[in-house]
């Protein structure tokens, strides 16, 4: 037992008690938070701690090791610089939110076993959809919903993969698995849901870019890269994971470039980030996966001050798409720098973070022989560069004059963005302190005249692409459009690719929510109700209905038959009582006459019956 | 023959019989009041001290055993050998203090209804707890059958009379002659398992000849073949009552039709599942087995079925009955797995459900008491006015389908870990009733609660007006209700191990008589 609580309560705890706190009291209680936990990450100890017993299984709330500790420390740094980009909200909601959310991922980040991880994962799910509920549009509303019930499918899927692991093995520790058998794969299907895989990927850009300013800086570091996490320690070396990475590094960039709304930009652009790391992970070296582990650290740093920085951008200007804005350096140039620093980061320019990170994915897979991967990797970094690192910054900042002349962003927020673009660079800078911290021993010098050449050649070249493009891409901001404007005026073979197959595919799984899977469940449910209401209820009223004629034809033989045949009889008993009250006259020597003549004929008929048969013997009356 | 520790020994008084007939006398004193005030005075008096009475014997309850205790048992007819014996063990005891908080939280929630003949309404909630109380305790079959049939009365009258609607007199109707159809059947049943005593005693040359005690029926071998037609018609007795998909259609008119309080006493206290566990499982372990794959495939059906059909509904009681038939369809999942898992959680759930879908209900009621007509979908944005009740609402949707940290949780993780042993695709479409469940709940609360408001007037039966933002939220009495349920929901889904303890030596009894490899008693 290193400290008293695991970092993932010391957030859950202090989350409850922000409603009760205010004003100035709040504000510093809640960056206080993350400076706990960081306390508290760095007085823990390896091993294995917090051990309780549920439902028959252990419960291991601390499975500590160099793996949970990287994650550990950039979950609360990025908590932090999440926070006090946010510190000038009124309300608390949004802070509860965040730390039951950044909890939570702690939570599944220190989790030893396969159920504390679920139960995290499920509150990870329910508390980051109120960082898009709370943007309170119909959109973010509707998006938040898909979110949810796509989250909840994954959580399920998990909790199943859980049950039969426990059910066939008896034990539900979380460590390493082969992709073999129904456990692992759910297992597996929940994991990658959440690290946006395509094609399980469409939550993240359809719900991302709906959260609140503030939420989406949060949101962007959490739920993927948690995903990022449990593959790499429960999956690590699965080949499919490679291939799967590619294709999100690719599948990322054709749909940031393609896309126009900044924060859509990089919602997209997370995708492609995340590729980076999987393929990492299915490579499964020590070099690949060291390279996640820093690719995480370094993306979550960067693609937050992305976020910040476009998010300051809406908060001051109300507008996110590339179209309405532009030539915003003027007013603002704090948060184009942060800006710049961030897509230079994302891009891997030397001396910033990314590069210092990247090059260990890339030279793995180039030391494993994968030479095509390394290829698409290569292709993957100088199409990072064309979206995130230029697109984004060049549109909003800079190109035409929109005419928008907004205000710098509040202190808290060019501070946040301030801390973060400085992790930036000195990461860049001494890419060691990284390296020290990461899973495995590095040896690895990321500066060497042949990395920065490289390097320098490839974003260079994505630059003059860019800029030669140019020309047609300005024609289109004319145009008010959405996704589709990249296909009408680009070249006539990218069109194609884009129009026919991927932007059909995109928009198949970003519409399958509504159109088959919302749309059947809705047609499912009606036609239950009508099979329950028309057939069910029908049946039983018919049951009730046949026993009410039965009931009424029961009632017609008792009337008709049964009553009537009574009757009769009544009816005959009268008329013969009326034959016989002819006889009743009432005179006393009628009735002695009708006596004796009846006993004149009685001893008549026995005197006959003795004159035929002969007396009788023996007692008649025995 | 399973241990018996008598009242006497146990807690020096018949504290079972007083449970039954305690609330009866307060009926019977209710009676013979004047003032309205007064009458509900003594109700919440009277089902006060039964909650002690309850919460008393929970303490003194042996957890650890699956010994019956507090056993009563006074001969009553005993030339046909019935007795009247009382008892409990983990599978029941759970359900008395289940029954106890239940009937004070709804007598709690009528203090204020506006309605009329308060006595004979209160003298009926009393007379349905007592005879809840009797069915729970009894262990002589033909006690049982008594209770089960008493207890349509009060139940019948409450909803025909202070139910809402035009359809409660059909309603009520139908409730009865549903109930009453299926519990003819089980007559026949437990007058077959009478026969079959009475052929086995007499090929051991025992006396009496008759039997409807439930621990000698127990120890009496049966052939499969006369288990297999009593299990049939104990089945329509029981899935009457739960009800099981296909004999369900009388449980959404009676729940949106009757009165709050009897809603929660239906769909909260699951009597016809505790009948499987009680006795169908128990005394017809060869039975159970055969019909495995049915009950489960039934089981199936209904979740999804209930679910798909709780989709569609706008009214919030009717998808609240709806999703009953689909929580039902999990508990049957879990005890027909028939390993110890799932009887655990199946028992478990049963106990669940008792606040989580009452919670419901009384939420429903919450809203309907401030005139809010049953389809909260036309309003949205509820929960500006009423942000507890939102809250309440959420936490006890959330349990009821399973959200980790609850109850529903802790239930419905273990029907699926005894569902998978049985068969992977079982314990697969089981996940996929969860993702439907969350899917009406979520979707139902977005719509009425957070949703944008589209109307925002509510018009009562006088055709008073008022806005939706003038709604009271809840208060200090409504509050009590929510809280206590909700801390249960907590409790459990947190901190399950002393339910566990008082449940799980009775539930390992019975998971032993039903594993064929042990083969406790079946002889030809």
């Amino acid at each position: 037992m290193t400290s008293t609580l695991p970092p993932g309560f010391i957030f859950l705890f202090g989350a409850l008690l922000i409603p009760l706190l205010q004003g100035q009291v709040r504000k510093t209680f809640v960056l206080l938070l993350p400076g706990v936990a960081f306390m508290d990450l760095l007085t823990m100890e390896h091993g294995t701690h917090w051990v309780a017993s549920f439902l028959g299984q252990q419960l291991i709330f601390g499975q500590v090791d160099q793996w949970t500790m990287i994650f550990g420390y950039i979950f609360v740094i990025n908590t932090f610089a999440g926070v006090l980009y946010s510190l000038h909200l009124e309300k608390p909601d949004e802070h509860v939110a965040t730390f039951v959310y950044s909890g939570s991922s702690l939570g599944v980040v220190f989790a030893g076993d396969l159920l504390t991880l679920f139960i995290f994962w499920e509150l990870m799910a329910f508390s980051s959809v109120y960082l898009i509920l709370a943007r309170r549009t119909q959109r973010a509303q509707e998006s938040a919903f898909r979110y949810l019930l796509v989250h909840i499918f994954g959580g399920l899927a998990l909790l199943g993969g859980v049950v039969v692991q426990i059910t066939t093995t008896g034990s539900s520790v979380f460590h390493l698995m082969e992709l073999e058998g129904l456990a692992s794969w759910l297992i597996f299907i929940g994991f990658i849901l959440n690290a946006a895989i395509p094609p399980l990927s469409a939550w993240l850009p359809d719900a991302y870019p709906e959260a609140t300013v503030t939420g989406s800086v949060i949101l962007s570091a959490f739920t993927t890269k948690t995903a990022v996490y449990v593959l790499a320690r429960g999956f690590a070396g699965t080949e499919l994971l490679i291939w799967a990475g590619v294709l999100m590094t690719l599948y990322g960039i054709v749909f940031a470039i393609l896309e126009n709304d900044m924060r859509r930009i990089l919602a997209y652009s997370i995708i492609n980030q995340v590729g980076f790391m999987i393929t990492g992970i299915g490579i499964g070296t020590v070099m690949s996966l060291n390279g996640t582990a820093a690719h995480a650290f370094c993306h979550i740093l960067y693609k937050a001050l992305l976020f910040m920085s476009a998010g300051s951008v809406l908060y001051m200007t109300g507008k996110s798409k590339c179209t309405d804005l532009g030539g915003l350096y003027r007013t603002m140039p704090l948060t184009m720098l942060f800006g710049v620093i961030g897509a230079a980061a994302i891009s891997a320019f030397p001396l910033t973070s990314g590069f210092t990170s990247k090059s260990l994915i890339l030279q793995a897979s180039g030391d494993e022989g994968l030479i095509v991967v390394w290829l698409m990797l290569v292709l993957a970094s100088a199409g990072v560069f064309l979206h995130a690192g230029i697109k984004f910054p060049w549109f909003v900042f800079f190109a035409k004059d929109s005419g928008l002349r907004p205000k710098e962003p509040p202190m808290n927020m060019l501070l946040a963005m301030g801390f973060a673009a400085f992790m930036c660079i000195f990461l860049g800078v001494f890419p060691n302190v990284l390296y020290s911290i990461l899973p495995y021993p590095v040896d690895y010098v990321p500066y060497t005249v042949d990395h920065v050449v490289s390097q320098m050649q490839i974003l260079m070249f994505s630059a003059l692409a860019f800029f030669l493009l140019l020309g047609p891409l300005q024609r289109t901001k004319t145009i008010s459009l959405d996704t589709d404007w990249f296909y009408r005026r680009a070249g006539q073979g990218f069109k194609t690719f884009a129009d026919k197959p991927i932007v059909v595919m995109e928009n198949a799984i970003g519409g399958a929510y509504r159109s088959i899977v919302i749309k059947t469940t809705k047609k499912l449910s009606e036609w239950a109700f009508a099979f329950d209401r028309h057939v069910m209820d029908r049946v039983v009223n018919g049951v009730a209905t046949m026993n009410n004629y039965g009931a009424n034809s029961s009632a017609w033989i008792e009337k008709y038959v049964v009553y009537a045949g009574l009757n009769w009889t009544g009816y005959a008993y009268h008329i013969w009582a009326r034959v016989l009250k002819i006889l009743q006259t009432g005179m006393v020597h009628q009735y002695a006459l009708i006596f004796i003549f009846g006993l004149f004929v009685l001893s008549v008929l026995v005197l006959f019956w003795v004159f035929v048969y002969g007396p009788p013997t023996g007692n008649i009356f025995r | 023959m399973l241990d018996q520790i008598f009242a006497t020994t146990q807690i020096g008084f018949p504290i079972l019989s007083l449970l039954v007939f305690f609330p009866l006398a307060g009926a019977i004193v209710i009676w013979v009041l004047k003032s309205d005030d007064v009458i509900r005075l003594t109700g919440i008096l009277v089902v006060g001290i039964e909650m002690s009475l309850t919460v008393w014997l929970l303490f003194v309850f042996k957890s650890h055993t699956a010994a019956m205790q507090f056993v009563e048992h006074v001969p009553w007819i005993p030339e046909l050998g019935i007795s009247y014996h009382l008892g409990i063990d983990g599978i029941s005891v759970l359900f008395v203090g289940v029954t106890a908080l239940l009937s004070l939280l709804a007598m709690l929630f009528s203090w204020d209804l506006e309605i009329d003949k308060t006595k004979v309404y209160v003298m009926g909630l009393l007379a349905l707890q007592s005879t809840v109380m009797g069915i729970l305790v009894s262990l002589d079959l033909i006690l049982f059958f008594v209770f089960w049939e008493l207890m349509l009365i009060p139940s019948y009258f409450l909803i025909k009379l202070w139910g809402t609607g035009n359809l409660r007199e059909n309603a009520a109707l139908k409730y009865v002659l549903y109930t009453l159809a299926g519990s003819v059947l089980m007559l026949v049943g437990i007058i077959i398992l009478d026969l079959n005593y009475q052929d086995f005693a007499l090929s051991q040359g025992m006396e009496p000849a008759h039997s409807f005690n439930l621990l000698t029926l127990l120890t009496t071998p049966m052939s499969l073949e006369k288990q297999l037609l009593v299990f049939f018609l104990l089945f329509f007795g029981f899935a009457a009552k739960a009800p099981i998909f296909p004999f369900h259609t009388w449980l959404a008119d009676a729940l949106v039709s009757g009165p709050v309080a009897v809603s929660v006493a239906l769909a909260g206290i699951k009597l016809g599942t505790y009948g499987f566990l009680r006795f169908s499982i128990p005394l017809l372990p060869d039975a159970s087995q055969v019909l495995i794959i049915p009950l489960s495939v039934l089981a199936l059906f209904g979740i999804i079925y209930g679910a798909f059909v709780a989709l569609a509904q706008s009214d919030l009681r009717r998808l609240l009955a709806f999703s009953s038939i689909s929580h039902l369809g999990f508990v049957v999942l879990g005890l027909f797995a028939l390993n110890f898992h799932g009887l655990q959680g199946g028992l478990l759930q049963m106990i669940n459900l008792a606040f989580t879908t009452a919670g419901l209900f009384f939420i429903a009621g919450f809203l309907y008491s401030r005139g809010l007509q049953d389809d909260l979908t036309r309003y949205g944005g509820l929960i500006k006015p009423m942000p507890a009740l939102g809250g309440f609402f959420i936490v006890m949707g959330l349990a009821s389908v399973g959200f980790p940290g609850t109850n529903g949780f802790v239930g419905e993780f273990l029907i699926l870990l005894g569902a998978f042993k049985t068969h992977w695709f079982f314990g697969a479409v089981g996940v996929l009733g969860v993702i439907l469940g969350l899917a009406y709940i979520l979707w139902y609360y977005e719509r009425a609660m957070l949703a944008p408001p589209r109307e925002t007037i509510i018009r009562d039966d006088q055709g008073v007006e008022r806005a939706t933002s003038t709604l009271k939220d809840l208060n200090p009495r409504e509050w009590v209700i929510a809280l206590s349920l909700t801390s249960m929901i907590f409790w459990i889904g947190l901190y399950p191990s002393p339910f566990f303890d008082m449940m799980d030596a009775s539930v390992q009894a019975i998971a032993d008589r039903v594993d064929p490899s042990k083969g406790v008693i079946t002889l030809p």
